[in-house]
């Protein structure tokens, strides 16, 4: 089989045998199934919907719904190992080739790919590990009228409640801030975002 | 904080035997910053330093703290407003003495007051550093900036007396949640410039 670009390890046997039965489907089939494919690529958390498209391109090409779902699974494979290794849509193409892949198929899923990598990369980036990650922020401020050692104070006060997300959980956070110390804090954030720029 | 009535300053009399003004400045300040429950102990130490009783000590103690905290309460900065405190019978070269050693220190109490108000915990510190992300398990090759804040709060001073408990906490910000940030502190800028210039 010669070295793959999407994985070091050793492809399962019943892969090659999948691709191999896609060759059979029409354009227009292999086309409807992709287009199943990167929708849930794109929406992964829509497993139902993705369930309920595959059980009906079964359902319309008289394809068993079993087979249809190890085909899928070896697919998938391409896909996601392309995706950890920032694969170009040449080599994704290479490598469906490769498997077995005709070479129309494989330029068509390549095509695919390109178009909808940058979303994916999004979705992956986004996935990367955050340590307590600031989820939300809510404010007030206002005026201390008054207390019980001064009758009359007039300072004013700014709450701060963030909102952290701490494993699975998330944790608020109360804190003040005087006037100065905000203006600050405003400062210094400026500052982070014209560095965090700077590298974008 | 009820001013002190006519029944407790002339304890305040009892200062008289002071060895001298600074030692009645000294006194004025630690009742003054002297939580009612400290005053106990002060009164020992003023009953041995001062040659009173203890019931004399405890009371011109008590009385200073009192009228201490009520000028500061009452926000009074006219001499006559304080002068105006004590009974007509009072010594009056110790009232112009107490006066005037209020006056001297009505700003920084007041300050002190403010300071140890109760209040949620403070801010007393923040850091930030600014990393970039290059790789991960679910993508080998990115160049993602990130932010790192670290926020140093201190809870209630009242609570925590003498040995205030510090925590720090390091949250991580993404770009787009600090731009999300920055708007809503733009906000209470803009808000509070409409206020102060109201």
């Amino acid at each position: 089989m010669g070295l793959l670009n999407f994985t070091r390890d050793p492809v399962p046997e019943a892969v090659s045998g999948d691709l191999h039965n896609l060759n059979q489907l029409s354009a227009q089939q292999f086309s409807d199934l992709t287009q199943v494919l990167f929708s849930f690529l794109t929406e992964p958390k829509e497993v139902e919907r993705f369930l309920a498209q595959l059980s009906d391109f079964a359902t319309m090409n008289k394809i068993s719904l079993g087979p249809l779902k190890n085909i899928v699974k070896s697919i998938l494979l391409v896909p996601s190992g392309a995706l950890k290794r920032n694969l170009s849509s040449e080599q994704v193409r290479a490598d469906f080739i490769a498997l077995g892949l005709s070479e129309e198929k494989a330029s068509y899923f390549a095509e695919q790919w390109k178009v909808n990598s940058p979303t994916l990369t999004r979705l992956a980036v986004g996935q990367t590990l955050m340590i307590n990650q600031l989820v939300d922020m809510e404010w007030k401020f206002g005026v201390t009228a008054g207390s019980s050692e001064l009758e009359k104070v007039g300072s004013i006060f700014l709450q701060l409640k963030l909102v952290v997300k701490k494993g699975s959980q998330t944790e608020n956070v109360y804190m003040e801030l005087t006037l100065p110390q905000f203006y600050s804090f405003l400062h210094e954030m400026e500052r982070v975002k014209t560095s965090l720029e700077s590298f974008t | 904080m009820a001013a002190p009535g006519p029944a407790q300053l002339p304890a305040l009399q009892g200062l008289l035997k002071a060895p001298s003004k600074d030692a009645v400045r000294q006194l004025c300040q630690e009742c003054f910053s002297s939580p009612p429950a400290g005053l106990g102990p002060l009164a020992l130490r003023t009953s041995a330093g001062l040659a009173l009783s203890p019931a004399e000590a405890e009371q011109l103690v008590s009385a200073l703290h009192g009228l201490t905290r009520h000028v500061v309460y009452r926000g009074l900065t006219r001499a006559e407003d304080i002068l105006s405190l004590f009974p007509e019978t009072f010594h009056q070269n110790l009232k112009n003495l107490l006066t005037k050693i209020i006056l001297e220190n009505i700003s920084a109490w007041r300050n002190e007051a403010q300071a140890s108000q109760i209040s949620l915990p403070r801010l007393v510190d923040m850091d930030w550093r600014v990393d970039i992300k290059t790789s991960s398990d679910s993508i080998s090759r990115m160049a993602v900036p990130t932010c790192l804040l670290q926020l140093k709060v201190q809870e209630d001073v009242a609570l925590c007396g003498n040995s205030p408990v510090v925590s720090a906490l390091t949250v991580e910000l993404s770009k787009e949640t600090l731009d999300t940030m920055l708007e809503g502190l733009g906000r209470i800028r803009d808000q509070l410039s409409a206020v102060a210039n109201k």
